[in-house]
């Protein structure tokens, strides 16, 4: 039997080697596991079409079945997953109106109106052009990661002919949303690349992209194409 | 005065030796050696929860899991009953959640970095206790930004 070491004044030889011995049990190292974040950083951009095994917070309908932050794969919410598709938006400017100063409207052929994130109708298509995505990161809240977009000089028709990029312009919106737009207003700057938006870490962020010719320039008649780059960079 | 009600008097006065006699003696915590634990993969890999954030800066949940042998040397109770606590301690990075199964021999649970569950209650019957611990740690993953190391131990309880 254990003597107790209060007792100690009292007790005898053989009670004294127990209380050592709880002695050193008290002196027992704890045990230690090391926490390492495995990757940590994941990022999504998602311009037109984009690709997930179902909505974060599960279904395909919105209200989705739990309120973030009770969403992701334990709730039957997805993953994002690469989407190679490449969206057009395109315009048309009727005869007798060209250059006359008065924007066309563009529209796009990408399907994508419901956002990954909820399955909320956030943007109307063919109007809008989605546009979105995360930053994920530990440690604290970090220097938002920034969307470019690399675009050409000008659009181009098979006759060589060519309308500066600088003639398309966007506003941004979303359905429900208020305050500032992830990715604003703005218009391409030709023959270079531009920041078009940024992403806080560890939230989701999206728009919706209202497109436009700015039609103040007489061209010749013709189809005129040309790709923009979007590319997303975290810190 | 009647007899009844000296008898009376003297249950009141012994009820009330009885509440001192009887408040909760105050608990002897004590460190127990777990030297002979081993861990699998001392190395948590943490993983976000969901691979997605949510709209706003929330849900940025780790997860990690891992398993040890649980080897504790309870001889200094052998013959005893005992208490025997998981204690994770307050630490970086913060707010822990710990929750692990077992295999039987503890009790399985969850505690809270700052707190202590109780994962033994009974006889010491063997010199040394042991089981197998699935652990599951829980983090915010913006209180994180490298590996962090994180302390845990066993207590005995003795009255």
């Amino acid at each position: 039997m254990r003597a107790k070491p209060r007792s100690l004044g009292r007790l005898h030889p053989a009670s004294i080697g127990a209380v050592l011995l709880a002695a050193f049990s008290t002196s027992a190292p704890a045990y230690t596991v090391t926490l390492d974040p495995a990757a940590p950083t994941a990022i999504y951009l998602q311009v037109g079409v984009g690709g997930f095994t179902a909505d974060y917070c599960g279904g395909t309908s919105y209200p989705p079945q739990h309120e973030t932050p009770n969403c992701g794969p334990n709730y039957g919410g997805g993953t994002p997953e690469n989407n190679s598709t490449i969206n057009l938006v395109s315009g048309t400017v009727a005869s007798g109106t060209v250059g006359n100063g008065t924007a066309v409207a563009m529209t796009t052929n990408s399907t994508a109106a419901n956002s990954y994130l909820d399955g909320y109708v956030f943007c109307s298509v063919p109007a809008q052009l989605y546009i979105g995505g995360f930053y994920r990161t530990t440690g604290a809240t970090t220097a938002a990661a920034s969307v470019t977009a690399t675009v050409p000089a000008g659009l181009k028709d098979a006759a060589g002919d060519s309308i500066p990029f600088s003639q398309i312009q966007w506003t941004s919106s979303g359905n429900g949303d208020t305050g500032a737009e992830p990715f604003p207003a703005g218009t391409f700057v030709g023959g270079g690349v531009q920041t078009v938006g940024s992403m806080a870490s560890n939230s989701w962020n999206e728009s919706c992209l209202t497109f436009s010719y700015l039609n103040s320039t007489v061209r010749p008649g013709g189809t005129y194409s040309g790709a923009v780059l979007y590319t997303m960079s975290a810190p | 005065m009647s007899t009844a009600r000296r008898t009376t008097a003297g249950f009141f006065f012994a009820l009330t030796l009885t509440i001192f006699c009887c408040a909760p003696a105050q608990a002897n915590s004590i460190t127990i050696d777990d030297s002979g634990t081993q861990a699998l993969d001392p190395a948590v890999s943490m993983r976000w929860k969901t691979a997605t954030p949510a709209r706003s800066a929330a849900d940025n949940v780790m997860i990690g899991t891992t398993t040890i042998r649980v080897r504790i040397n309870v001889t200094p109770w052998l013959k005893r009953s005992g208490r025997i606590y998981l204690s994770l301690p307050a630490q970086q990075p913060g707010p822990i959640r710990l929750s692990w199964i077992t295999q039987g021999r503890f009790l399985p649970g969850q505690v809270q970095s700052g707190n202590r569950m109780l994962i033994y209650s009974g006889p010491i019957t063997t010199p040394f206790m042991e089981d197998t611990l699935t652990l599951q740690f829980v983090v915010d993953g913006t209180l994180m930004r490298r590996a962090v190391p994180v302390t845990y131990h066993f207590e005995m309880d003795e009255s």
